[in-house]
């Protein structure tokens, strides 16, 4: 059980930086994923707080205490790796008391730790066997039962289960969210993942080229980003985008896009008249209206899923895509009108990208 | 269709054929020799009139002017050969470990530079070696035939163990560090027991350069007592009147415990065993 912080930590290889300067704090049992796409240093933020990479700069704290020039092996934190790194030549429960063997602790207590770790995990069948007898979802098990039985300060999971197929991936997301509801361990967790970010975190780092985009919240973040990437990266399927001129005139509001559509906007919200934004609205805040909409658009394809109903339509140049509740009617081809759910609407600063719902910049740590 | 498979098969026999003659004539041709009586051993016959174990039973009760020290030459040659296996283990285990694992700074040029030594063929390096170990003071002792095999099997055993090395997932040692290993309870726990079949085909292969030399056996050690039967074997050929049919039972002897050691490791020598600790 520990607080982890971050204080403008800074990562080069060479003359590459590819961390610059990122700051948070990670309360003491919080679940904080970090997410972003492949190579935005989310792993690399992940190895240095584990001590298997350098830290170029500013510190990183574990309760604390600067863990900087600390080894990783008495930094009291466990790692579940990608690829699992079991060691092959032990039984599962080898793998699992290998840590209390080499701090040479009585042999019983071992026992009784991996035992009870297995019973979390339910290995108690696969005690005696060996990982290359063991599938894919066990070995990962046995990965997190490692972790477990060491009761480190912190978890660290690198991409835990993007080896797992879909179906065990959802099962296991499920049993590390419930195992951190038991054990409440502060556990730091990186996934390029946006749907397992949503569902496991307390905290979402949002990460991009080596910088922080956004914390918050899983509806924080998906109910307020503070910029386009953010909004284009959380959420599924992604927030439909376009570009246009905001229209304040007679108390209404508008944004002048594409194909003659007019997308409804908030009254009263940020902007100006002849400003150029990004018109931004999440699929299941649009739904399909009648002929005098605002927007008009045509059917391209219609994906139901049963309890939900995927359109993609086209309105002018873009193509957006809603999310209807229950069945719909309507076929490819049809024109349809669309409705706006204006309160949901998001507008962005096309150069920069930021929210303008957002006073002044919001970036942190640049 | 056919007359391809045919083709083919004619072109693998055609280099098969020449290449098992190759191979087992000399052994043929040791095997006869070592169980044909003495006058009739240089018969020309396929197979002997009366084939003997005689000559094995003069080997070994040493009935013989050139077989007076066999069983303390055979008991060298296994020593040596041991030896030579263990410490050549024990260096080029070492030497990958901290190249491969430990990436220690300037690794990689030592390997290069011991494996730049093959250029010079072992016989030029004869004489130097007999100086330097007439410098040392241990001309005559076992050990300068040890310490100058090991020299020469190190660098290929380094370079093999280190191939085999960086094939081991990097993640098991970053696991077992942050379990808290430090890096000889690596080394010990980790690295040795996956490395176990590499570690079988290299110390194998020292220990039959060792037991095979001749060269460096002969120039190193001049005492009857102290040198190997490799050596003493050469010694049959120093008369006009060799023995052969003594000296081919000697030389079957003699063969026969490297044909044991791949036998026996062979099973050993099978990878797979890293099978399940990463997801590949």
């Amino acid at each position: 059980m520990a607080s982890v912080s971050f204080r403008d930590v800074a990562k080069s290889f060479g003359h590459t930086k590819v961390i610059h300067g990122i700051g948070f704090d990670i309360a003491d049992g919080e679940f904080t994923v970090l997410v972003g796409p492949s190579g935005c240093g989310k792993s690399t933020l992940l190895r240095m707080l584990a001590g298997l990479e350098e830290i170029s700069g500013g510190t990183i704290a574990i309760d604390g205490k600067v863990v900087n020039d600390i080894d990783s092996k008495d930094r009291d934190i466990a790692m579940v790796f990608q690829s699992y790194a079991l060691y092959p030549h032990m039984t599962v429960a080898d793998n699992m008391g290998f840590s209390m063997r080499l701090r040479r602790a009585d042999a019983g207590l071992t026992a009784q730790r991996v035992a009870q770790a297995a019973k979390i995990l339910n290995l108690d069948n696969y005690l005696h066997r060996y990982p290359r007898e063991l599938s894919g979802g066990q070995r990962q098990r046995v990965a997190m039962g490692r972790a477990i039985v060491r009761d480190p300060k912190v978890f660290l999971f690198d991409e835990p289960l993007s080896n797992l197929d879909a179906k065990l991936r959802v099962a296991m997301r499920a049993e590390i969210k419930a195992l951190h509801q038991r054990l409440k361990t502060t556990t730091v967790y990186v996934t390029h993942d946006q749907v397992e970010a949503m569902t496991m975190a307390d905290k979402i780092v949002v990460m991009q080229d080596g910088r922080i985009e956004q914390i918050g919240s899983p509806l924080e973040l998906y109910d307020r980003p503070n910029n386009l990437f953010v909004a284009q990266f959380i959420g599924s399927p992604a927030m439909n985008v376009v570009t246009g001129t905001l229209r304040r005139q007679g108390g209404q509001a508008w944004v002048e896009g594409d194909g003659h559509a007019r997308w409804p906007v908030e009254a009263g919200g940020p902007g100006v008249d002849g400003q150029a934004v990004t018109y931004g609205v999440r699929p299941e805040h649009l739904s399909v209206a009648g002929p005098d909409a605002s927007v008009q658009a045509e059917v391209i394809v219609v994906e139901p899923t049963g309890a939900e109903t995927e359109l993609l339509v086209q309105v002018g140049g873009s193509q957006i895509v809603l999310v209807l509740h229950g069945r719909s009617a309507v076929q490819p081809g049809d024109k349809v009108g669309l409705a706006v759910e204006t309160g949901a609407v998001h507008l962005f600063d096309p150069a920069s990208g930021r929210s303008l719902a957002i006073p002044e910049p919001a970036r942190r740590a640049a | 269709m056919k007359w391809k498979a045919v083709a083919t098969e004619a072109k693998l026999l055609l280099i098969g054929i020449p290449l098992f003659l190759w191979t087992v004539i000399p052994v043929y041709h040791l095997v006869l020799f070592a169980i044909s009586p003495r006058d009739s051993a240089t018969s020309g016959k396929l197979w002997p009139d009366h084939p003997t174990l005689q000559n094995f039973a003069i080997v070994f009760q040493r009935k013989h002017f050139y077989l007076d020290h066999f069983w303390i030459q055979l008991w060298n040659s296994v020593l040596i050969a041991v030896a030579v296996a263990a410490i050549t283990l024990f260096v080029a285990t070492s030497a990958a470990f901290a190249i491969s694992r430990l990436k220690v700074r300037g690794g990689r040029t030592v390997m290069n530079l011991a494996l730049f030594t093959y250029f010079i063929p072992a016989a030029f390096l004869a004489v130097p070696m007999y100086k330097t170990m007439g410098n040392y003071g241990i001309l005559n002792s076992q050990w300068a035939l040890i310490l100058a095999m090991v020299t020469i099997a190190s660098p290929y055993c380094i370079w093999v163990l280190k191939q085999a090395s960086d094939k081991l997932p990097f993640e098991l040692d970053e696991a077992a560090r942050m379990d808290g290993a430090s890096p000889l309870q690596l080394f010990r726990l980790v690295y040795l027991p996956l490395m176990v079949p590499s570690l079988v085909a290299v110390g194998t292969y020292a220990l039959l350069l060792a037991w095979n030399e001749y060269l460096y056996a002969f120039l190193l050690l001049s005492n009857d007592t102290s040198t190997t039967l490799a050596v003493a074997l050469g010694n049959f050929l120093s008369a006009d009147d060799s023995p052969w049919e003594l000296l081919m039972a000697t030389g079957l002897i003699y063969a026969l415990p490297p044909a044991a050691i791949y036998y026996a490791f062979k099973r050993y020598m099978v990878g797979g065993l890293t099978a399940g600790a990463v997801k590949s």
